[in-house]
């Protein structure tokens, strides 16, 4: 679910980038620092510099973090070996289907008999209007047996709550 | 910082009421199963909703918080 893979376009080509295969190797971010800029958001800026440098450097990525692949599909018919890096020769499962999970966010995981698990960057808007910044794993009261209102306290279990 | 700060949810605590939530979220059962649900939701925090984990208004009947 929370592989924050991502994809960037410009007219002429789409990069994938898949975070966990990144082992840093670095050869994006000396090769076009332009266009990967790791400390920006987005951090792959396709307008940083023209397709064919970007062709050049997502090719260079040694694992399968970054792929990319011709928006014109009849010309991705036309690559081979030289483009090492070309989905078609890393990541074969991306021609056919490249609907990638972009998820990032929080996750809500409504726990069985249990409290809002929330998992993630969020904002908790407090009844008074203050906001406060979440990260990481927090729980919610679902049951409104909590004393530690909004916050899970394990009042649910006492009260015997069932969801 | 302020693009991470507009990506990530927004969860409102509705006096004594549901928790609003709104934004970029994905809701999960217990067993990481994605639960269908709209860009803003209602979740029930008070154990009474016959509709969970959404609200259906049965707060105002329930403890107060």
């Amino acid at each position: 679910m929370e592989s924050g893979e991502r994809k960037y376009k410009n007219k002429d080509i789409t990069v994938y980038w898949k975070p966990i295969s990144c082992i840093h190797a670095s050869a994006c971010i000396n090769g076009l620092p332009r266009v990967f800029n790791p400390r920006k958001r987005p951090w792959v800026r396709m307008d940083g510099s023209v397709t064919e440098k970007i062709i050049e450097v997502v090719d260079k990525c040694p694992v399968d973090a970054l792929t990319w692949k011709w928006n014109d599909e009849e010309k991705n018919k036309t690559v081979g070996r030289e483009h090492p890096n070309h989905i078609k020769n890393r990541r074969r499962s991306l021609l056919k289907n490249d609907d990638i999970d972009t998820y990032q966010g929080a996750t809500i995981k409504i726990m069985e008999n249990g409290p809002f698990v929330i998992n993630g960057g969020f904002l908790l808007e407090r009844e008074n209007g203050s906001r406060s910044k979440f990260s990481g794993k927090v729980s919610l009261c679902c049951c409104g047996g909590s004393k530690l209102k909004p916050f899970c306290d394990g009042s649910h279990r006492a009260i015997d709550f069932k969801s | 910082m302020m693009e991470e700060n507009k990506k990530s949810p927004v969860i409102t605590i509705i006096k004594n009421g549901p928790l609003k939530v709104a934004g970029n979220f994905t809701l999960l059962k217990e067993n990481n199963y994605p639960v269908e649900s709209a860009s803003k939701v209602y979740l029930c925090r008070c154990g009474k909703s016959s509709n969970k984990p959404f609200c259906d208004g049965s707060h105002r009947e329930a403890v107060k918080g």
